[in-house]
C-alpha cells in the first residue's frame, strides 16, 4: 500500500538530485552572504539572479537594492528561507561554517567560495563560472587578474619600501598578514610594516609604529570622517619619514575584498607607492 | 600602618617609572635618540598618568561606594553610570560626531555619566534623603536598560564605527595624549577632596545610619555628597579610558585586607593601588605581544583576581 507512494518519493529525489550536479546553472534565485560574493557574482552576470544580499553589500549600486538578510555573521535564517532561494553562495572568508551546514540540512544548497589569499582569486573565479554557467566571463575576469599580477609581479628591490596600512586611525588598527591588503604589498615588492603581527588586523601600538618608521602611510578610506579622523593620529606620527615627507595617502575600498575590483585596487596602491607600472 | 602606605606609595611611583621605560623596548633614559625621546614624552608619558588617573578614580569611586551603600558587592558600574556613558560615547561615534575634535568622544560620555548619574540619583532620593536600596536597585535596572539600547544600536548597525565603539567599551588606553590629562586631573582631584575631607562621616556611615546620626552627620546630606564625588570619579574614569572591570570592586577589599576599613586610610590607598594597578596592566598588555596591543581591562583581571582569591582564603575576613 505504501510502496507506490515511497517508490514515487524516491523516484522525486532521485531526479532532483540530478540538476544539483550541475549546480548553479539551474539556480534562478540566489542568495549571497559576503560582499566580496556579491560582486563576484554581479561581474559574471548573475545579478538579476540575486534575491538577497548581506547588509554589508553596497557595491554595485544595483546591490544596494536587493533584499537584506542580515550580516555577514548573523544572517537571519528566517529571511533566507522567507525569499525561497535555490542556492545559497557562502564564503570561508567570513561565513560561519555551521550556518552553512544548517542551510544544507534544511535542504538548501550551497556554494562555498574558498578563495582567501590574492592567488586563490583566479582558480575560484573559474570553478565559480563552470558551476554557475558563465564560464566565459569568468574566464575572462580571471586572466584579467592573471595579468594584473604578472605585471606587477616586481622582483624584490635592494630596498623595500616599507609601507603601513591604517584600517582604522582611533583606535589605530593596521592590515597585518593574511590579509589581501598583505599580499598586494607584497606582490607590489613592498614590505607591511605590519605583516609580522600575530592577526589579520592587530590593533597596533603607536610606539612601535613611531620606532618602526614606515616610509609611506596608506589610510583605507571607507567611510566619511576617516580622514578627519585621522589627523590626530598623523599629529602624533609626526616624525616618521611618511608624514615627515608628504607620504600619507588615502585609498578607496576597493582592497577590503577579494573580487572583480582587487585589481583596480592594486594599481592605485600600486601608483600610490610611486612605481610605474 | 605607615609601613603599608609608605609600600602603597612606592608601588605607585615604580609602576609609573616602570611604564615610562619599559614597554615594548626599553628607553634608556641616559641615552635617548630622537625617537626614543618622542616615544617617552608624547606616548609614554600621558598614557601612563591618563592610566594612573583612571584607576585612582575607580579604586577610590568603588571604596566610598561600598561604603555610602554599604554593600560589598557595589562598584562604580552597577550604578549604570558607566553604561550611560558608553551608550553616549557609542552614539557620539556612530552619529561621526567631532565637533570638539579629538575630546569629542570622551565629552559625550562624561555628559552620558552625568546625565545617568543624576537619574539614578532622583530615583534614590525620598523624603530628602538619598536610600542606599533603592539606590542600587535604580542602578542596576537603568544599567540593564542603557546595555540593552546599546546592544540595540549595535545590532541594527553596520557601520566600521563600530569596532572603535567596542573597543572603546572594553577599555582602551592607546589614544591618550596630554589633551586629556588637565580635565582628567582637575575632576579626578576633585572627586577624591569629597571623600578625603568627609573620611570620618563616611567611616560613621558605615556603621549605620543611626549611628552616623548620633555622632553628628547627617546620613542623608552625607550619603549625597559622596554620592555626587562618586558620580564625577565615574564619570571621568570613564571618559578617560572607557570601562575597565575589577579595579573598582576588588581594589578596595584587597586593601581592607591590607590597611583595614578606616576610610581616612582606605580611600587615598585604594586610589593609588587602583592607578598602580592599571599603570601596570596597560604596560603589560601593551608589551606582551608587540606590536599588537591587548585591553587593558583583561589583563587587570587576569593578574588582580587570583591575588584577591589568594588573600580570600587566607584571611577569611571580609567586612566593610
Amino acid at each position: 500500500m505504501h510502496k507506490p507512494a515511497t517508490l514515487f518519493l524516491i523516484l522525486l529525489l532521485f531526479f532532483c538530485a540530478i540538476p544539483s550536479s550541475s549546480y548553479g546553472e539551474a539556480s534562478r534565485r540566489i542568495i549571497s552572504l559576503a560582499p566580496n560574493i556579491t560582486e563576484i557574482l554581479f561581474s559574471l552576470g548573475l545579478g538579476d539572479r540575486i534575491i538577497g544580499v548581506t547588509t554589508f553589500c553596497d557595491y554595485p549600486e544595483e546591490a544596494r537594492k536587493k533584499p537584506k538578510v542580515g550580516g555577514m555573521w548573523n544572517p537571519s535564517l528566517e529571511a533566507i528561507l522567507n525569499l525561497k532561494p535555490d542556492l545559497v553562495a557562502v564564503s570561508t572568508n567570513g561565513n560561519h561554517k555551521e550556518f552553512e551546514e544548517r542551510l544544507r540540512s534544511m535542504g538548501i544548497k550551497t556554494y562555498i567560495f574558498t578563495a582567501r589569499r590574492l592567488s586563490e582569486l583566479p582558480r575560484d573565479l573559474r570553478e565559480a563560472g563552470q558551476a554557475f554557467g558563465a564560464g566565459q566571463r569568468a574566464e575572462v575576469l580571471a586572466q584579467e587578474i592573471e595579468a594584473t599580477l604578472s605585471r606587477f609581479k616586481k622582483p624584490a628591490p635592494l630596498r623595500k619600501k616599507r609601507v603601513f596600512f591604517i584600517v582604522w586611525p582611533d583606535p589605530l588598527v593596521a592590515a597585518g598578514p593574511g590579509t589581501l591588503i598583505d599580499d598586494v604589498l607584497n606582490l607590489l615588492g613592498a614590505e607591511n610594516v605590519a605583516g609580522k603581527a600575530r592577526v589579520s588586523y592587530p590593533k597596533y601600538s603607536i610606539e612601535e609604529l613611531l620606532r618602526q618608521a614606515p616610509d609611506i602611510i596608506v589610510i583605507g578610506d571607507m567611510r566619511e570622517g576617516i580622514q578627519k579622523m585621522s589627523e590626530g593620529l598623523l599629529k602624533r606620527l609626526k616624525s616618521v619619514p611618511a608624514v615627515k615627507n608628504n607620504k600619507v595617502f588615502y585609498i578607496g575600498d576597493d582592497l577590503y575584498r577579494l573580487g572583480p575590483r582587487t585589481p583596480k585596487g592594486i594599481e592605485d596602491l600600486s601608483r600610490l607607492l610611486g612605481d610605474k607600472p | 600602618m605607615k609601613l603599608k602606605i609608605f609600600f602603597v606609595i612606592v608601588i605607585f611611583f615604580f609602576s609609573f617609572g616602570l611604564s615610562l621605560f619599559w614597554g615594548p623596548s626599553v628607553i634608556n633614559p641616559f641615552n635617548l635618540d630622537e625617537t626614543s625621546r618622542e616615544i617617552l614624552l608624547s606616548i609614554r608619558a600621558p598614557r601612563s598618568v591618563v592610566a594612573l588617573l583612571m584607576g585612582m578614580a575607580l579604586g577610590a569611586s568603588g571604596a566610598v561606594l561600598q561604603g555610602i551603600l554599604r554593600n560589598p558587592l557595589a562598584d562604580p558600574y552597577v550604578l549604570g553610570i558607566s553604561s550611560g556613558a558608553s551608550l553616549a560615547a557609542a552614539l557620539g561615534i556612530l552619529a561621526g560626531a567631532s565637533v570638539f575634535g579629538a575630546v569629542t568622544v570622551p565629552l559625550f560620555a562624561f555628559a552620558g555619566a552625568i546625565a545617568t548619574g543624576a537619574v539614578v540619583g532622583m530615583m534614590g532620593w525620598n523624603r530628602g534623603v538619598i536610600w542606599p536600596e533603592r539606590l542600587l536597585l535604580a542602578g542596576v535596572g537603568l544599567s540593564f536598560l542603557f546595555s540593552a539600547l546599546l546592544m540595540l544600536i549595535m545590532s541594527i548597525s553596520a557601520d566600521e564605527g563600530l569596532r572603535r565603539a567596542i573597543l572603546w567599551i572594553f577599555g582602551d588606553l592607546s589614544m591618550s595624549d596630554w589633551t586629556r590629562v588637565p580635565y582628567g586631573l582637575v575632576l579626578v582631584a576633585g572627586g577624591l577632596a569629597i571623600p578625603i575631607v568627609r573620611a570620618r562621616a563616611l567611616n560613621a556611615l558605615v556603621l549605620g545610619d543611626e549611628f552616623a546620626h548620633s555622632l553628628g552627620f547627617s546620613p542623608g546630606k552625607e550619603r549625597l555628597l559622596l554620592f555626587v564625588s562618586v558620580g564625577f570619579l565615574t564619570a571621568a574614569s570613564v571618559s578617560l579610558g572607557g570601562m575597565i572591570g575589577f579595579i573598582g570592586l576588588l581594589v578596595p577589599h584587597i586593601m581592607r585586607f591590607m590597611v583595614g576599613s578606616d576610610n581616612r586610610y582606605l580611600v587615598p590607598v585604594s586610589a593609588l593601588s587602583g592607578g598602580a594597578l592599571l599603570c601596570f596592566a596597560d604596560l603589560i598588555s601593551k608589551s606582551i605581544l608587540p606590536p599588537m596591543e591587548l585591553p587593558a581591562g583583561i589583563v587587570t583581571a587576569i593578574i588582580g583576581a587570583p591575588y584577591f582569591l589568594f588573600l580570600l582564603r587566607r584571611k577569611n575576613v571580609l567586612s566593610l
